[in-house]
């Protein structure tokens, strides 16, 4: 069935890399073996097939949710890449690859690593080809700029950015002339108007990096900063996307695949509660649901013992967010991003490494 | 699901501290992507403690924030500030350990309220009358097994006022923290005095050298003058709280002073700027071996869980270095070995 000719209850957007697989390199041979590796040398971020797959699961009597993949590796890789979303058990509409290697050959070396001009015309050409308009949530990291390509594709489709600040802001980056037509047919097919409900509902930013959260605090809350998936599965669960059951599994894949606990588990709920995306009684919705499951797993025990920890916390006041505003001026914004990711990986931010007798 | 290994829970008192929370928060959100074994509660006021944490780099895994709406001011008395302050940050974490919510306390605040704070909640080990707050200092000769360039110091400022039974408790109690943080099975205990002769020092002195000299388990080798601290003749030497306090204060005002005068120094003649060059690396080491902030804190010894005391002027790096010394104490089950050290002392009336 074409896709146009579908109703969807909701659309996933994902990057890839780094977003959904771990491709960190520390030596340069990792990084070069990075093209040559099969699907079943790809490695996940911590929970992140799960959730992708909890997201586009059917649910009975709703419309199916519409996944589209944007990534910026070569189109080289699709072979591998699809191999490994079919054996994470993931479905996807739409899956598209950068053409690294015609840009190479074109010698348009600065589209090679820009990411604004690719990826924003083709999300917005997926928007329109899909004939209705579901609401959308975004999964992003923090290694490149995802946050500020996200929050502009919500603005444009919000009405909030208008088409001739889109056209300034792709020929500032160096978009093709081609991208910024793609663009503009876009918006003249979207029509965007500002209503009543955000058209992008969560922009979610893996913080690949370990960037400070407080970095992305320009971008408005609709933009959420997480620092793995079981936090998503969180803010998902309370915004009605996932079941309890749903979260049990993710929480399951997270614990296998990262060294925690109950402990760590509850430091990770306050932390999502204290930065103001998710409300303290979340966790106690989130423990009535597995009680009325009726659930005995290990996972239910660890969710349970990090409830408790929780409570022992207490409530934290949690920071109050503004509403969403519109950005004025979203060149400055982008050199804004692009800067203070440059000074926190320069800074380093650490004090200096002890060494002292007793340490 | 792999079983993970239980770190150790340090409730980080971030209130109080001369350079202000900043200092306590930058410390725990470092230690949080460095040590997989140490998880921190940031105690203090939430509304100070959150931005902070937001703007720096760390693993949400391994902190969380304990809200406390107050904390004792170290301009003002601290029995007084404890008693009209119930949510004082020092006596929440002192409570979160009471209640086995966290296993150690950090704190860079008033030594007085943390003494205060732990005697409420935590109680001291039967047996204590007094507790004592033990520092290292470096020294000359090497200590231990592992040669540990310093020596153990106590009391450094716990308990002003001491009789000859609370020395020897203290004896004790550095003997035994000595065996665990520098594996040494026999450190060698001394008494600080003016003279070597037992029948120098004080009254309190006196009568401790002669309790200590019959005692089993401390190897107690008599009393050492104050030139034998920076030698390093023992590996714990005991005093009073205001004797030890000052003797640590002019040993860390030592260590800057000569920075200060090297620094002064290299600046005014060609010459001595040359012989300083040539004797840079011998410099730097002498300068990091008297380096307070690489020794991480001192702990108070005597509670029976424990409690470590940061100076009040620790930047990030000292107070990650107390933190780090909370974890190696937390593991080692350092309050049941003093426990067990101290019950083997003769009992005394308490107070």
């Amino acid at each position: 069935m074409s896709v146009t000719s579908k109703v969807w209850r909701h659309a996933y957007r994902w990057d890839l890399d780094k977003t959904y697989l771990d491709t960190r390199f520390e030596t340069f041979s990792e990084l070069v073996r990075i093209p040559f590796q099969g699907a079943e040398d790809k490695v996940n971020i911590p929970g992140s097939a799960a959730l992708l797959r909890e997201l586009s699961l059917a649910v009975e009597g709703q419309p199916d949710a519409y996944v589209s993949i944007v990534s910026g590796s070569p189109r080289q890789l699709r072979e591998v890449l699809e191999e490994k979303l079919r054996m994470d058990g993931v479905r996807w509409h739409e899956f598209h690859l950068k053409p690294q290697l015609r840009n190479l050959r074109k010698a348009r070396l600065k589209a090679v690593k820009e990411q604004v001009g690719y990826k924003l015309p083709l999300m917005l050409a997926s928007r329109a080809a899909l004939g209705c308009c579901p609401r959308e949530t975004l999964f992003g990291d923090d290694a490149e700029v995802d946050a500020f390509i996200y929050s502009l594709y919500a603005d444009v489709l919000s009405g909030r950015c208008g088409a001739e600040q889109l056209e300034g802001l792709l020929s500032h980056v160096g978009a093709s002339t081609a991208a910024k037509q793609k663009a503009q047919r876009s918006v003249i097919t979207l029509k965007p108007s500002i209503a009543e409900v955000e058209p992008v509902e969560t922009i979610f930013i893996y913080l690949d990096g370990s960037s400070p959260p407080a970095l992305f605090e320009p971008f408005g809350p609709r933009l959420v900063p997480v620092f793995n998936y079981y936090q998503a599965a969180l803010v998902l669960f309370a915004r009605g996307h996932l079941d309890v059951g749903s979260v049990l599994r993710i929480t399951a894949a997270f614990l296998q695949a990262d060294r925690c606990g109950a402990l760590e588990l509850a430091n990770l709920f306050q932390d999502i509660v204290r930065r103001g995306h998710l409300a303290y009684d979340a966790m106690e919705k989130l423990a009535l649901a597995i009680q009325d499951e009726g659930l005995g797993s290990e996972t239910q025990e660890v969710l349970w013992s990090s409830a408790r920890r929780m409570l022992d916390l207490g409530d934290l006041v949690a920071s109050t967010r503004a509403p969403q505003q519109a950005v004025s001026d979203y060149v400055q914004l982008l050199t804004q991003c692009k800067e203070a990711q440059r000074t926190h990986q320069l800074r380093g931010e650490h004090p200096t490494e002890s060494g002292g007798p007793q340490a | 699901m792999p079983e993970p290994e239980q770190p150790a829970r340090i409730a980080l008192d971030c209130m109080g501290s001369d350079r202000g929370p900043q200092e306590l928060v930058a410390a725990a959100a470092h230690l949080s992507l460095r040590r997989e074994d140490i998880v921190t509660t940031l105690v203090g006021d939430g509304e100070v403690i959150a931005p902070l944490l937001d703007a720096s780099t760390y693993d949400p895994r391994r902190l969380s924030i304990r809200h406390s709406a107050q904390w004792v001011d170290p301009e003002k008395r601290s029995r007084e500030e404890l008693e009209r302050k119930q949510d004082a940050s020092i006596l929440v974490c002192c409570q979160m350990v009471a209640e086995g919510q966290a296993d150690a306390v950090v704190t860079a605040g008033s030594t007085g309220a943390a003494i205060l704070a732990a005697e409420r909640s935590l109680g001291r080990v039967p047996g204590v009358r007094r507790t004592a707050l033990a520092a290292v200092t470096p020294t000359e000769l090497r200590h231990g097994p592992k040669q540990d360039p310093f020596a153990l110091l106590l009391d450094v400022g716990s308990t002003v006022t001491v009789s000859a039974e609370d020395l020897v408790a203290f004896a004790v109690m550095g003997s035994a923290y000595a065996r665990i943080i520098s594996d040494n099975p026999r450190p060698k205990v001394a008494l600080l005095s003016n003279g070597a002769e037992s029948h120098k020092g004080p009254s309190e002195v006196v009568e401790a050298h002669a309790l200590l000299q019959k005692m089993e388990g401390v190897e107690f080798i008599g009393n050492v003058e104050g030139l034998d601290i920076l030698r390093g003749t023992a590996d714990v030497v005991v005093m009073d709280g205001f004797v030890g306090n000052v003797v640590l204060k002019m040993i860390e005002g030592f260590g800057e002073v000569v920075s200060d005068l090297a620094s002064d120094t290299h600046g005014r003649k060609f010459l001595w700027r040359l012989g300083l060059n040539m004797l840079s690396s011998g410099m730097k080491e002498i300068q990091s071996l008297l380096d307070w902030e690489s020794y991480g804190g001192a702990p108070l010894l005597g509670f029976t869980q424990p409690v470590i005391k940061a100076h009040g002027r620790s930047g990030s790096r000292a107070v990650a270095n107390a933190c780090k010394v909370a974890a190696k104490v937390v593991r080692s089950d350092m309050a049941a070995t003093v426990e067990r050290a101290v019950c083997k002392l003769p009992r005394q009336g308490t107070s």
